[in-house]
């Protein structure tokens, strides 16, 4: 499930970076690794909240920066 | 209550022949703003799209999507949007449908996907006599006004 998941966000972000879900490593930095811009990282929020109809407080935004931080933050959500 | 001209110049920083929303009719909250643009028959943009075959522009009507979407945004971030910030355009996802000319009616309607402070995200459909003529995702940023 857990392996599925990471898979699911994998491709989340792939879709909107453009980046291959294989090149996206767990720890990769979204702004300084994948060239993510601000109004990327909304998107990637948007279609996160949307898959998994959760909200995002705004003040978090800023602090989920990787694919291993949107799992974490996620567990936390449980 | 409907937004006449003089109030949406007091939220958009477009104005003539760039402003491309007539009236708001339609508010819900912060979720959805319905606008509308009158396409007149003497349209400086249709004497060249196109000399004998007058069609609206498709980025035009995005532009009026846009718009519809600052509105959209304002009723969200009032106290920003006081502020008249500088917005820009950053992602488009659109479909054209059907084309628009002379005489008709834009309806325009906006739903929010996610507003945030420096950013938005808005599904958009335009109308005409309830056929959906374009649709569009939008993702837009929103910055502070610089000083010149």
């Amino acid at each position: 499930m857990a392996n599925n998941f990471e898979e699911e966000i994998k491709k989340l972000v792939s879709d909107i970076t453009e980046v291959p879900p294989e090149k996206l490593k767990p720890d990769a930095d979204f702004f300084k690794d994948l060239g993510v811009d601000s109004l990327k990282a909304i998107e990637i929020v948007a279609a996160f909240e949307k898959k998994y109809r959760v909200i995002i407080p705004e003040k978090d935004i800023p602090n989920i920066r990787s694919i291993r931080q949107i799992i974490e933050y996620t567990k936390n959500l449980k | 209550m409907n937004w006449d001209k003089e109030k949406i110049k007091s939220i958009l920083p477009h104005r003539e022949p760039f402003l491309f929303i007539d009236e708001v009719i339609e508010i819900e909250g912060t979720e959805r703003v319905v606008a509308v643009k009158n396409i007149k028959n003497n349209e400086s943009f249709f004497e060249g799209h196109f000399p004998g075959r007058p069609v609206m522009p498709g980025v035009l009507i995005i532009e009026a999507m846009a718009q519809t979407s600052i509105i959209l945004y304002s009723l969200s971030k009032p106290e920003i949007a006081k502020a008249h910030p500088n917005y820009y355009l950053g992602k488009v996802k659109a479909e054209f449908i059907s084309p628009v000319y002379p005489g008709n009616k834009l309806i325009v309607e906006t739903n929010s996907v996610k507003i945030l402070d420096y950013a938005a995200i808005i599904d958009a459909i335009a109308k005409v006599n309830d056929k959906i003529v374009a649709k569009a995702n939008l993702v837009f940023g929103i910055k502070p006004r610089e000083i010149l």
